[in-house]
């Protein structure tokens, strides 16, 4: 990308060191991101010492393929979160959803729509983009969407939490991520037309 | 194959970004992405569509001791070059790290032994196979009569602004240049001094330089491998 927001630009430039083994830029990227990315693993997870471990193995990740990253084709913070969330999605072994977190969840998605995307790392427009995007989403469609992408539940348990049949669950994920894939791609032509 | 279907494909790579692709099924798949390379595109793709969501989870301050855990376990760890002030070759950890540690140097002479074995060179007094700091051989130099083999194990991604320069790094003191050479083909190194260059040699290191080498005469770009430098017997 060469639109890079400035904060994208650093974060970038501190993995290019990080992968030169410049501890000092590793550990400027790890304050920058931290909080961020613990928040991200959290969510899924839910248990700190969970969270804590993800970020620890996700830091240690990142640290043995900073090189790597001069190849991928998105926003450092959007690569860095890639791994946290995968990292985490290995190592969360719910059996079933616990239904007295509800309230804990409804705030949680209710903040997912209301924080500014100020620090957002160069991921702003992208973000801007996706949100603008889950808002022509069916109500049914959204919710289940948001549920498994912020707080990692299966399929199952989105069936269950959500008190639907299975079936339905994923067919409002599957319409709403191909519904979100058309505008998506949409938008990005746009921006290459407009610009 | 059973995931040839292009909507299926995209179906997985979108519920693997999304998460909602769990288990024995997501392993399935992870597995299944280290073979096929036209999924990373895939991935790559649905990830700059979802991640970015990420943007809005509000920040929640991590404690203390996660960081010092991460630096515990990238201190063991050995990664590239210690960029310091000095400069990396001046660092004694860097090269203990690079090669000179016993399981470094004998995987470098088993390699060594089994490249060269077709064409034993008579004259080949010191070999290097220099590695990735991910220990993965991408070069080995020979030293022949009054000229360096620089043989490539495994081509570098084509470098259309960069050259590779080769340094021959002394036991004390800074690394010195001993030219361009190709990242996808073998070369030659022939200098007139070579001897003088090369004595006291420790390591032989490739780094990544502007067309033409470093202008400064010292190594400006990363340093993609090196090797510490073995003494082989003269063949008679």
């Amino acid at each position: 990308m060469s639109d890079l927001a400035p904060d994208a630009q650093r974060l970038a430039e501190l993995l290019a060191r990080s992968g030169l083994a410049d501890r000092k830029a590793f550990g400027e990227l790890y304050a920058l991101t931290r909080s961020k990315l613990f928040a991200v693993s959290l969510r899924i997870v839910r248990e700190r010492h969970l969270a804590e471990e993800v970020l620890q193995d996700s830091f240690v990740n990142i640290w043995n393929h900073a090189r790597d990253y001069a190849s991928a084709k998105s926003a450092p913070m959007t690569w860095m979160t890639a791994i946290v969330r995968n990292r985490s999605l290995d190592i969360v072994r719910r059996t079933g959803w616990e239904f007295q977190d509800e309230d804990d969840v409804m705030t949680n998605m209710l903040e997912d729509g209301s924080v500014p995307l100020d620090d957002a790392f160069g991921m702003k427009r992208d973000a801007h983009n996706v949100h603008r995007c889950m808002d022509e989403l069916d109500a049914e469609q959204r919710q289940s969407i948001s549920l498994a992408f912020f707080h990692g539940l299966s399929h199952s348990e989105l069936a269950e939490h959500m008190r639907k049949p299975l079936g339905t669950v994923k067919t409002h994920i599957r319409r709403g991520l191909m519904r979100l894939k058309e505008c998506l791609t949409h938008s990005k032509e746009q921006a290459k037309v407009g610009t | 194959m059973k995931y040839d279907q292009a909507d299926l494909r995209e179906a997985l790579a979108a519920s693997y970004v999304l998460g909602t692709l769990r288990g024995a099924a997501r392993r399935r798949f992870v597995r299944l992405l280290s073979t096929d390379r036209s999924l990373s595109p895939l991935i790559e793709k649905w990830e700059n569509f979802l991640t970015p969501l990420a943007a809005r989870v509000e920040p929640i301050e991590p404690p203390e001791r996660v960081w010092r855990a991460i630096e515990a376990r990238i201190a063991r760890s050995q990664p590239l070059a210690q960029p310091r002030k000095a400069g990396w070759w001046d660092s004694l950890a860097f090269w203990r790290n690079w090669g000179l540690a016993a399981t470094g140097l004998a995987a470098a002479l088993m390699i060594a032994t089994i490249v060269i074995k077709p064409q034993p060179p008579a004259d080949s007094a010191m070999v290097a196979v220099l590695s990735t700091p991910e220990n993965v051989p991408r070069m080995i130099v020979e030293k022949h009569a009054g000229m360096l083999k620089v043989k490539v194990v495994k081509a570098w991604a084509s470098l259309p602004e960069n050259d590779l320069e080769l340094w021959v790094v002394p036991k004390s003191g800074a690394p010195r240049s001993l030219g361009v050479v190709s990242h996808a083909r073998d070369s030659e190194v022939r200098k007139g001094d070579l001897d003088n260059l090369l004595a006291d040699g420790a390591a032989f290191a490739i780094s990544k330089e502007p067309k033409g080498g470093s202008p400064s005469g010292a190594p400006t770009g990363p340093i993609l491998c090196s090797g510490a430098i073995a003494k082989m017997p003269v063949r008679t």
